[in-house]
């Protein structure tokens, strides 16, 4: 019998245009504090398995595992990097819980964006080599075009996409961490038609580390269950993937809601990634939650801004936070790893 | 615990020096060959686990996304793990928390390294994996970290460097039976090692391992899975995994403790509570020849500083009382950084079923372990591995009629450098990507105290260690600290290294001599500087240095304003 899985600890950290005052370590620390503290768990000797999430070149840095340790507590544990986005970090943890080799893991994810000064570059790197970076087009460009299809087949309209963008602000109101909340421009600038500035999360500094344990290791404290995790991916090449469908999105949730025993009718609320205003309905139409009224109550990434490899993991945080609060016992946490990639993870998580 | 999980099958391309094919290519042949060995095909496999090293060997950002398709893993749920050089023994510990875990059934686990895309040369990769802030203004390359470590490590136990070159004589010869060996000879001595060029003091070029490309796959199941699929399953019995402090100036290079920590891990879940009897065979990670040794020390397979001796004495011999690297390991066989980690695990596989051919090692082996390390000499990751029941009280299974090995004749196309620069498609293209890392609370404070010519350091007021490089908390007791002391800028060469190359292997004029200075107050030893002023040959590890600052108005918040330790000794001094 594997053990249930439950998130019992969250902290956070950042969720700023900029975080000038903290090194990437300090941010890390101070996300990781506050996660212990709420999850009452001592990292030097009650948490058994750590997880980070990070890319290289977003650090800066090559071989970044080298530079986690200490600010988390983990010196001399296991401690072992995703090069992916939060949430598949915390879908690794549930698979180290119920292998029965760790009780209590902590998983990290970060974004200091503002240390990159050239995210074009960076970006660009994670095209093709060969067919793709000849062409010198960027990234975003990809959304344009994966926009554009997206509308063409799933009949939606570029007003209801400018709507989910007005609507995410609205919605944020409250949220300390939505530091886009206010940010409207005057002129709706265009990146790549169809797709314009409004319409796109910006980038942002923070960390969120969250704590998750098996039940006998849970008790007292007010768990939320992880019930679910999917996890899955489209083409990698731009040739071959499907321009219309996020089929990572539909894979992952299949398997989240199969192994939570769930619906998609059964869910309640839902923190989606929301990277482009568009990519919240395509992920939605792909769950089979496009009827779902309670859909990213804190504003998503659209309002708490672009945390690269943070996103799934700001999308969980928040989820947490309603079903603690008791606005719903049923909900789902979704990530897209961002352009140019075509992955993504998928949490169900229920309360009581 | 949950369920048992086996490996099933393995596959890998021939590492060579500069590979036609892609990573993806190489991703592909090695995938294949795993799933052919055990008659397998995609439709059988639930999920793939990727590792790769820096994304920046194969100049792709995120990597794993774009192996995927070579991998196997279209539509399938796949995640890539790193923990640096450890990152290939890791990835079967990805699949055995894949399927331990009830997530998978069958997944692919794949190592992919495509080192001979960075240019112009692939010790560019590992500029960027020192600290940003304090070592990367130095000029730090990676032969540096290494010598330093195999210098301390020397001079902690008294070795003889013969002892220690015996190690690439024997891997080097092992690997002229592995037919996907980049250096694989029969002939080489420790004479030629001793005569090698010398790269960075004590550090020589045969005893380093080369430069390469390359994948390795293996397949791995549940028991139900295993039982249907193969009648030859060879069990994960215990997995284990460490990483230490970044701060790798403020420990003892001597030992590798967190090697310790990840063997006992996997060792307590094996059940082996005597190594030295219970493990029939060993695969510890050799990119360098002394490494082999301290690995062999932290998995507690011999004493400390015991290791080189034995190697010396043929102990470690293919026909020797503990094979160590029968297969010819990274030294032998070549190190696509994480491809070369799978590959001990493949190479343990092949032994315990009897497959490994002309490397095979005599007797029955039932037990054997693979490991890798990695990252700034911090990271250790470990497998035990058993045949059918090995070593938990049953009966072996009856040895087999061993099969050629691998399997399939290894592939992947070796290219001349001329011939890589010509190939059709080869381009070009410069990675000018740029940072500007917040320095934070703790590391600003301490730059501005450079500036001034002062050395600052923080105290944790729990364990009261004196932290430098100074931390705003303490990794140890995990709290906050605010309390700031100035130490006096002299301390002692904890280890050195006379470094005759520069990164991209050119020769210098003049040596650099990298030292770690352990500063006088702080509790746990200094930083990485250079030593200035000092002959070469005088420099001896324990001697007391002092600091040089740049001139005042030449300051400016940087590790750079400290220009070198020189000796305090005036009689050793130079200028």
């Amino acid at each position: 019998m594997k053990p249930r899985v439950a998130v019992v600890g969250v902290g956070w950290s950042g969720f700023a245009p900029a975080t000038p005052s903290l090194s990437y370590k300090e941010l890390m620390f101070e996300a990781a504090r506050y996660a212990y503290a709420d999850g009452a768990v001592d990292p030097r000797s009650e948490i058994d398995s750590f997880v980070c999430c990070s890319e290289d070149l977003e650090e800066g840095t090559s071989i970044f595992d080298e530079y986690v340790p200490d600010q988390l507590g983990a010196v001399q544990r296991p401690v072992q990097t995703i090069a992916s986005d939060g949430l598949f970090g915390l879908a690794t943890a549930v698979m180290l819980i119920r292998s029965g080799i760790a009780g209590v893991v902590a998983v990290e994810a970060h974004s200091k964006a503002s240390d990159v000064v050239s995210h074009g570059r960076v970006a660009r790197f994670a095209l093709d080599p060969v067919l793709n970076r000849p062409l010198d087009i960027s990234v975003l460009a990809i959304a344009g075009l994966e926009m554009r299809r997206y509308l063409e087949v799933s009949g939606r309209s570029l007003e209801e996409c400018l709507a989910v963008g007005e609507r995410s602000r609205e919605l944020a109101r409250g949220n300390v961490r939505a530091s886009y909340a206010s940010a409207v421009d005057d002129d709706d600038e265009p990146l790549f038609d169809p797709l314009t500035r409004r319409q796109a999360a910006r980038s942002a500094d923070g960390c969120v580390v969250m704590v998750l344990a098996s039940a006998d290791r849970a008790s007292g404290g007010d768990p939320v269950w992880v019930d679910g995790v999917g996890w899955s991916q489209d083409a990698p090449s731009l040739e071959s993937r499907d321009w219309a469908r996020a089929v990572y999105a539909e894979r992952s949730a299949r398997s989240a809601f199969e192994r939570a025993g769930l619906e998609p009718r059964d869910i309640q609320v839902a923190e989606v990634d929301d990277t482009f205003a568009y990519k919240q309905l395509q992920h939605l139409d792909a769950m089979g939650l496009d009827r779902l009224e309670h859909v990213n109550r804190s504003g998503g990434a659209l309002s708490e801004g672009h945390l690269h490899e943070a996103n799934g993991l700001a999308r969980a945080l928040a989820l947490v936070e309603q079903l603690r609060a008791g606005e719903a016992d049923v909900g789902v946490a979704q990530s897209w790893r961002g352009l140019p990639s075509a992955s993504g993870a998928v949490a169900v998580m229920t309360r009581g | 615990m949950g369920s048992r999980v086996a490996v099933i099958g393995a596959g890998m391309t021939r590492f060579v020096r500069r590979a036609q094919e892609t990573g993806k290519e190489l991703a592909w042949i090695a995938s294949r060959a795993a799933l052919d060995s055990c008659e397998l095909t995609l439709d059988g496999i639930d999920a793939v686990c990727l590792t790769s090293a820096p994304d920046a060997f194969d100049g792709v950002h995120r990597k794993g996304d774009y192996l995927a398709d070579g991998a196997g893993a279209w539509a399938k749920p796949y995640i890539r793990t790193y923990v640096g050089g450890g990152s290939g023994v890791f990835t079967a510990i990805q699949g055995w928390y894949t399927v331990a875990s009830g997530m998978a059934d069958v997944v692919l686990c794949v190592a992919e390294e495509k080192m001979s895309s960075c240019q112009p040369h692939p010790q560019g990769a590992f500029l960027t994996i020192f600290d940003n802030i304090l070592e990367r203004p130095l000029g730090p390359n990676l032969l540096w970290i290494f010598a330093l470590e195999m210098q301390r490590y020397m001079h902690a136990y008294g070795l003889d460097k013969r002892d220690i070159a015996a190690v690439a004589v024997k891997n080097k010869r092992n690997a002229a039976d592995h037919p996907a060996a980049l250096l694989g000879q029969t002939d080489i001595t420790v004479d030629d090692v001793l005569a090698s060029d010398v790269l960075a003091w004590p550090v020589q070029r045969l005893d380093v391992s080369p430069i390469s490309d390359g994948a390795v796959a293996i397949v791995m199941a549940s028991e139900d899975a295993a039982r249907r699929l193969t009648d030859r399953p060879v069990w994960v019995d215990g997995v284990g995994w460490n990483l230490d402090s970044t701060y790798w100036t403020n420990r003892d290079l001597a030992y590798p403790e967190y090697v310790e920590n990840a063997a006992r891990m996997a060792y307590g879940m094996a059940g082996i509570t005597e190594p030295r009897k219970q493990i029939h065979v060993a695969e510890p990670y050799d990119p360098f020849d002394y490494k082999e040794l301290h690995h062999l020390e932290g998995l507690m397979l011999f004493d400390k500083g015991k290791a080189p001796e034995a190697a010396a004495d043929g102990v470690t011999a293919r026909d020797g009382d503990l094979p160590c690297c029968p297969s010819g390991g990274l030294l032998g066989v070549g190190n696509p950084i994480a491809a070369a980690g799978l590959m001990k695990v493949a190479e343990i596989y092949w032994q315990l079923r009897g497959e490994a051919g002309a490397r095979q090692v005599p007797g029955t082996p039932e037990r054997g372990v693979a490991q890798a390390w990695g990252d700034l000499m911090q990271v250790g990751t470990v497998v035990v591995m058993g045949a059918d029941e090995g070593g938990r009280g049953g009966s072996a299974t009856p040895p087999q009629a061993p099969r050629a090995t691998p399997p399939q004749a290894p592939r992947a196309t070796a290219l001349s450098e001329s011939e890589f620069r010509l190939a059709p498609g080869a381009r070009d293209e410069p990675f000018d990507a740029a940072y500007e890392w917040d320095a934070g609370e703790a590391m600003g404070r301490f730059l501005a105290g450079l500036e001034e010519a002062t050395l600052l350091a923080t105290r944790c007021s729990r364990c009261e260690r004196v932290l430098l490089p100074p931390r705003m908390f303490c990794e140890r007791c995990f709290l906050p600290i605010d309390d700031w002391i100035a130490l006096e800028p002299i301390g002692i060469v904890e280890t050195f290294s006379i470094c005759h190359v520069t990164w991209d292997m050119q020769p210098l004029v003049e040596p650099q001599i990298p030292a770690v200075v352990r500063i006088d107050g702080a509790s746990e030893g200094g930083f990485l500087h250079l030593l200035g002023e000092a002959r070469p040959g005088d420099v001896t590890i324990g001697m007391e240095v002092e600091a040089v600052w740049k001139r005042p108005e030449e300051r400016e918040g940087s590790i750079l304003d400290l220009a070198f330790f020189r000796p305090r000794d005036l009689a050793l001094r130079t200028a």
